[in-house]
């Protein structure tokens, strides 16, 4: 065990040196920064001519069918007024007005019709806004301020739930354990290419009888597993860092909701367990990717085992709901105690509060049990399956390696 | 008692692939200090033996052992070098990255792993390629660097599959002169090749594997003169022709 450090060491530099390691590394916060930057302009140009649509007065002519303008809104904006839609359109066309609006009698069957010159495609939605506001403004004069708020769909409502006498906010408390699920959800995806790739790279190079007499197995593996973890929390590091900056310096600008993480709960007990079924999860992932690693020849041909790994692991996700809203029923039952499925639905149930005290122990014995399971019988087939340089193992092979 | 002389023991070994026998009760011990020769045609056992040995294969039977022990890489029992005869390094490292690395793996500080390294490029006139990734060597190179790997740590026991596979004669014989220096400093050589001039030129004793069994096996002297004096390579010849003559008639 005294060269865990050698390794973690040497994979962690010669990875920090790759090019590629950089480009798939930047390439999200980039996209990010990019997208950012977009949405940012585009708020900016919004809002300039939002402005500008308020100061900015262009011609109307109205017909107003469905008696809802009143007669001081079309003296204040200046609005001239026709009783034919023809002589409307008309004006339009020949440019005596800018714009003409036509409200129907009937305005719940029958849309509001807008006629405007041309001022470009974005530009154009301005005649609509205004023909809307003018309904809005006269809806508004009509009724009480509450009533327009409701009418607007503007409404607030908060919700304060109990349990035990104690205010209960039920999502709040899933943020803490829900982000190991996150994490999970990242270190597999990152994670599960790099270490598929590490454990084949030996054999690829035909290295590996040289690194097993100098190195066991064991020590090998531990030391790409550390390496490999450093390297995606670096990966997490760089992807973190664009949404720290973003939410800290440009949290108005991208209109992120403010957060108050003083308020944020603690529950000791669910922390715990979603630490153990994370950590159970993703060495009983890892023992897999090292069985097909050692089981593969190459890189690619094991790119097809990862798949199918990643298929029970990540399934699950599609029926996230049913974890939160049926957590008793079979299917739910069965994916959360079977050791390949149980990682998302444990995490999910857990975070969402109906993961029960047994079911969680339950849960984080089987996971961990199986995790040494597979741990020791991927460091033996790793052991006795790697210098398999050019053929992959077949299952009688596998298991008599196993035996 | 075991002798206190031996450092390799290898007793009833008995290696199966599936239903085929590759190793038949194969029984041979390695003396301090000598320079053993490991001689069999292609496919007769030879890495697998030596696989064996170095707990990359679990025997079916037998007991193989280094200085008395079952052999456990990483430990201070003994300090092995070992070039295999799948050749193959990590290929887009730097020359001297990857040398420093398996230095501090065989428990060298990392300067001394260094220095070591570069003594050794500049020995065998590798100096300008340190920095070089590997895969930008020639095959030759290559496996010189992977035989600077192997010594770097000065083995005190030595396991050279087929070394010399590969080389011109100039490197070959630089090679030749490595050896020679190490076993000069006391090291145990176990050497697998089939160049009988090497051999005779540098094997204290030797076995010749056939059927997965010893054939032969003892001073190089006295195995000639079992074979009525005749060179190694006639005896080679004599022993495993006969397996070439079927391998041909299979061909045919």
């Amino acid at each position: 065990m005294f060269n865990i450090g050698t390794v973690y060491r040497f994979e962690v530099i010669r990875t920090l040196k790759k090019r590629s390691f950089w480009l798939t590394a930047l390439a999200f916060p980039l996209l990010m920064a990019l997208v950012g930057a977009i949405i940012y302009f585009s708020n900016s140009t919004t809002a300039d001519i939002a402005n500008k649509m308020k100061t900015e007065r262009f011609s109307m002519m109205v017909t107003d069918d469905s008696h809802l303008l009143m007669p001081g809104q079309i003296t204040a904006n200046s609005i001239q007024v026709t009783t034919t839609k023809r002589e409307g359109i008309d004006a339009v066309k020949n440019g005596t007005v800018d714009a003409y609006f036509y409200f129907p009698a009937n305005i719940v069957s029958a849309p509001v019709e807008v006629y405007g010159k041309n001022v470009g495609l974005f530009d154009n939605d301005k005649y609509a806004s205004v023909a809307k506001y003018l309904l809005e403004q006269s809806a508004s004069l009509d009724v009480t301020p509450n009533v327009a708020s409701v009418l607007r769909g503007a409404a607030k409502v908060t919700t304060t739930t109990y349990e035990k006498g104690q205010v209960y906010d039920g999502f709040q408390r899933a943020i803490i354990p829900g982000l190991f699920l996150v994490l999970f959800y990242f270190l597999i995806a990152m994670f599960g290419g790099q270490m598929l790739a590490s454990t084949t790279e030996e054999k690829e190079n035909r290295v590996m009888e040289m690194i097993l007499t100098t190195v066991t197995a064991k020590t090998l593996i531990i030391g790409k597993i550390f390496s490999l973890v450093t390297l995606a929390l670096v990966q997490g590091l760089i992807f973190a860092t664009p949404v720290v900056l973003a939410y800290v310096f440009f949290r108005n600008q991208l209109s992120i909701p403010a957060i108050d993480f003083s308020t944020i709960p603690i529950d000791p007990f669910r922390i715990a367990i979603a630490a153990l079924i994370f950590t159970a999860s993703f060495f009983l992932f890892t023992g897999l990717l090292v069985m097909i690693g050692a089981a593969s020849p190459t890189a690619k041909e094991a790119s097809g085992f990862l798949g199918v790994v990643m298929m029970f692991i990540f399934a699950p996700l599609y029926a996230a709901a049913l974890f939160i809203s049926s957590p008793d029923t079979l299917i739910v039952q069965i994916m959360t105690y079977f050791p390949l499925t149980a990682p998302i639905p444990a995490m999910i149930r857990n975070a969402a509060g109906n993961l029960t005290a047994n079911e969680a122990i339950i849960v984080v014995v089987l996971l961990t049990l199986s995790a040494i399971i597979v741990m020791y019988l991927a460091i033996r087939l790793f052991k006795y399956g790697a210098i398999e340089y050019s053929k992959k193992l077949s299952i009688r092979t596998l298991f008599r390696r196993l035996q | 008692m075991e002798d206190a002389r031996v450092i390799v023991s290898v007793s009833h070994f008995k290696m199966k692939f599936g239903n085929k026998t590759v190793i038949d009760d194969l029984s041979f011990v390695v003396k301090k200090g000598e320079v053993f020769g490991f001689l069999g045609s292609n496919g007769s056992g030879k890495t697998t033996t030596i696989r064996a040995l170095l707990g990359l294969y679990e025997p079916t039977a037998g007991e193989l052992t280094i200085e008395g022990r079952h052999f456990q890489p990483g430990t201070d029992a003994v300090k092995l070098g070992y070039l295999p005869e799948e050749r193959g390094l990590y290929k887009k490292e730097k020359v001297i990255d990857v040398m420093q690395y398996f230095g501090q793996l065989k428990h060298m500080p990392k300067a001394k792993a260094r220095a070591a390294s570069l003594a050794y490029l500049a020995r065998v006139g590798m100096s300008s390629y340190a920095d070089t990734r590997l895969d930008k060597l020639s095959g030759g190179q290559q496996q010189k660097v992977q035989l600077g790997v192997t010594i770097m740590n000065n083995p005190d026991l030595l396991i050279l599959d087929e070394p010399t596979k590969g080389f011109d004669p100039v490197n070959r014989r630089l090679l030749m002169n490595i050896v020679e220096d190490h076993r000069k400093a006391g090291a145990t050589i176990i050497f697998i090749t089939h160049q009988m001039d090497e051999v005779e030129q540098l094997c204290d004793r030797i076995i010749l594997l056939k059927d997965g069994r010893a054939h032969a096996y003892g001073t190089v002297a006295g195995v000639r003169n079992k074979f009525g004096g005749k060179s190694l390579d006639d005896i080679f010849v004599q022993v495993y022709g006969d397996e070439n003559e079927e391998e041909q008639e299979q061909d045919v």
